[in-house]
């Protein structure tokens, strides 16, 4: 009899639950899913975006990717983006976390000040570091009589550390607070057995800190590796993909290839690349990282 | 648990209902511009849209790709309209030309097409042949210059309205140019020759701004047009036909150097600065010339009023270069609009109001294109204009626009200049590149 009741209370849970999911659930499949099913089947075709017919050319679009160098220079950028922003925005995030959770004085100020940027959207971030490295920077740079070259954005070469500095300052200060949050759920018994067993500061950070953040570690390391690969706001307002082709994404290629260039066929199979590409890291990522993971 | 179950049933219903909301308000805007108007042919209904007009209400959407100098426009058109059909109102979006306005075209070719679009001259090649501009009738495009005529006209009808009209070339600083004894160069070693004279006396040749590829772009046309179309007028015909290349063209590889030659005599941080930087440079004396078009007029003149400027043709090899000239704004109409008789009223007011048409010349700093008015603006370059116009040295560069397009072709071509002009790539990669995506090039 109970074990009916618990049936029928499933069933009406379900039920429920059900109601709540479905609305969401359609959103996501008419925008999200249904686009990318789209996206796979123009891939195929080698259509230019206006006329009705969509010629099938099979997987000719596909081949033609990897000799096309262009999309291989996107990619390559695209990569050395996405390692630069994941190291350097971890470690610093990280670092001023646990500068920010001992305790220091004005600590609230220096975590909106942190935060702050992130509120900003990346056209406006870009805008802003056009200008800086354009023109403010090298006012500064002729009033000290200093001899710096802040011309990041106009040299192949400079312009990938550029974009690294103008990403880092927007995203450092939010995943801060993640590791913040992370660093502040860490039992301070852990720190204290610790401590009775002889480790310093350092093994202490190594031995119970890295651990204990592995969560945070996880989501901060996949967000900024999947963010990171879908650059394009911050470039159009900044760079616009140049010099030349210095600071092309792949996003920023694909859209120019699809719609620009009226090779919608063909930008889609640059678009079905990026979404393998996506879903392989972050796999990857979550299976590797989750596998580190401790409980407290 | 029931009121679980009827706050679940809620929350879902208000979740749906919402998105619908959302998407209905945009159904409905559509509606209230697909109410009214009647199916008639463009151009068998022009000569009655006027009376048809004081009727109804109507909304007319517009898609407008702008360059830098037409922001604006909108409003003074706005109000010539209300004031002459009081019935019709226009829904503008507004859109940058060069990087917006052919990815709107293409989403609406999907969903549908704007009532009015305003572009380029080279556009109508590229819409026209998909069968979806309207015709325009003659009442509206006797009004218009018949030179502008020609580039929109396809198997003898006419799809665009072209308003106005920029010139290129290379402006330069005419007060410096006359207490340096500098004459207008016509061949490159008279160019050579200024260049030397300028670095000499520590001014910058030429001003440019490289951080915008559309510049690179647009200044290879100039020299691909007076080096390249000038001798051979269908070179893009004959490019896809595989007759001629950009690798084994000596011309389009004398085109592509140019920009070598500026990139070598100007600003050393041009890849940083943009327009209004570079012509702030320019207006101050810190550079002699700018390759460039009447665009440029707007800041020249924001910036200093008394800058005196003229302009002259870039020289080519063959020191007969001429001055290129670019149709603009260019009316166009969508075909299968429902509201032919709204269109042309609109189109009467933009060829018809004259007053309107010097209000928007006088404000782009650009030149007529309809017959019988002339802008009041000082254009100090215009003397300079009118002497290549009456020696016939003047190129529509539509010519060129049309069989090399610029979306996905001449952008993308430049983008491969800028790269070989900073060594990421070579000379011969980026003819290459240029060759590799001849299927590009054309707008069908």
């Amino acid at each position: 009899m109970s074990g009916r009741k618990k049936t029928n209370w499933n069933k009406t849970m379900f039920k429920q639950y059900f109601l709540l999911v479905l609305p969401g659930l359609v959103i996501f499949t008419i925008g999200l899913i249904v686009p990318m099913l789209m996206a796979v089947r123009y891939s195929l075709t080698s259509w230019d975006g206006m006329t009705k017919e969509k010629p099938f050319v099979g997987f000719e679009n596909y081949l033609s990717l990897f000799q096309d160098s262009d999309f291989l220079n996107a990619w390559w950028f695209t990569l050395k983006f996405t390692i630069g922003n994941t190291i350097i925005q971890n470690i610093l995030a990280l670092l001023f976390a646990v500068a920010l959770d001992k305790g220091i004085k004005a600590q609230k100020l220096y975590r909106t000040a942190f935060f702050v940027p992130c509120l900003i959207s990346s056209v406006i971030v870009g805008f802003v570091w056009l200008r800086m490295f354009s023109n403010v920077l090298p006012a500064i740079n002729e009033a000290l009589g200093t001899n710096i070259n802040f011309l990041l954005f106009g040299d192949g070469d400079t312009v990938l550390s550029g974009l690294l500095i103008a990403n880092n300052w927007q995203w450092i200060g939010y995943w801060m607070l993640i590791y913040l949050a992370g660093l502040q759920s860490i039992p301070a018994e852990l720190y204290e057995a610790a401590r009775v067993d002889g480790a310093g500061a350092i093994r202490r950070f190594i031995n119970v800190t890295i651990p204990m953040l592995a969560p945070a570690i996880t989501i901060c390391i996949v967000g900024i590796t999947t963010g990171s690969l879908k650059v394009y706001d911050l470039l159009v307002a900044s760079t616009k993909g140049g010099p030349g082709r210095a600071s092309t994404s792949i996003i920023y290629q694909t859209y120019t290839t699809a719609i620009n260039g009226r090779q919608y066929g063909y930008g889609s199979a640059m678009s079905v690349t990026l979404v393998i590409v996506l879903l392989l890291v972050a796999l990857i990522q979550v299976k590797e990282l989750k596998s580190r993971e401790v409980q407290a | 648990m029931k009121k679980k179950k009827v706050l679940s049933v809620f929350l879902a219903t208000a979740l749906i209902a919402s998105t619908l909301a959302g998407c209905g308000a945009k159904s409905g805007e559509t509606q209230s511009t697909d109410a009214t108007g009647s199916n008639t042919d463009n151009t068998a209904a022009a000569t009655e849209a006027p009376a048809d007009a004081s009727a109804e209400k109507v909304t007319l959407s517009v898609l407008a790709g702008q360059s830098t100098t037409d922001a604006g426009i909108e409003d003074m058109i706005d109000e010539a309209l209300a004031k002459k059909y009081p019935n019709i109102t226009l829904e503008w979006e507004c859109v940058d030309w060069g990087n917006d306005f052919q990815p709107k075209m293409q989403q609406y070719m999907q969903s549908g097409l704007p009532d009015i679009m305003i572009g380029k001259a080279q556009d109508v090649k590229t819409y026209a042949s998909q069968g979806i501009l309207g015709a325009i009738d003659s009442t509206y495009t006797d009004r218009v210059l018949d030179a502008a005529n020609t580039n929109v006209t396809i198997d003898g009808k006419v799809y665009g309205v072209v308003y106005n009209a920029l010139y290129q070339g290379v402006y330069y600083n005419k007060d410096m140019f006359e207490e340096n004894g500098w004459t207008i160069p016509k061949t490159q070693e008279d160019l050579q020759k200024i260049i030397d004279a300028c670095k000499e006396k520590g001014i910058t040749p030429f001003a440019s701004h490289m951080a915008d590829t559309w510049s690179i772009g647009n200044v290879t046309m100039q020299f691909a047009m007076n080096d390249v179309f000038n001798k051979t007028p269908d070179w893009g015909d004959q490019f896809r036909a595989g007759q001629s290349s950009f690798s084994d063209s000596k011309d389009f590889q004398t085109a592509y150097s140019y920009n070598k030659l500026i990139y070598d005599n100007t600003f050393k941080d041009t890849f940083s600065i943009e327009q209004t930087d570079c012509d702030s440079r320019i207006v101050s004396g810190e550079a002699a010339m700018k390759v460039s078009g009447s665009w440029s007029i707007q800041n020249f003149l924001d910036i200093n009023p008394e800058f005196n400027f003229g302009i002259f043709p870039f020289p080519n090899q063959t020191g007969d270069s001429k001055l290129i000239f670019e149709p603009n704004i260019t009316i166009m109409t969508n075909a299968s609009s429902e509201y032919q008789d709204a269109i042309n009223c609109v189109l009467d007011v933009l060829t018809g109001d004259k007053e309107l048409a010097v209000e928007i010349y006088d404000y782009t700093k650009t030149a007529a294109m309809l017959k019988d008015v002339t802008p009041t603006f000082t254009n100090p370059s215009q003397e300079d204009i009118d002497a290549y116009a009456a020696k016939g040295q003047i190129v529509d560069v539509t010519l060129g626009n049309n069989q090399l397009v610029w979306g996905g072709f001449q952008e993308e071509n430049a983008k491969d200049i800028a790269a070989w002009l900073q060594g990421d790539e070579t000379f011969e990669q980026a003819l290459k590149a240029s060759d590799d995506r001849a299927d590009a090039s054309s707008a069908q």
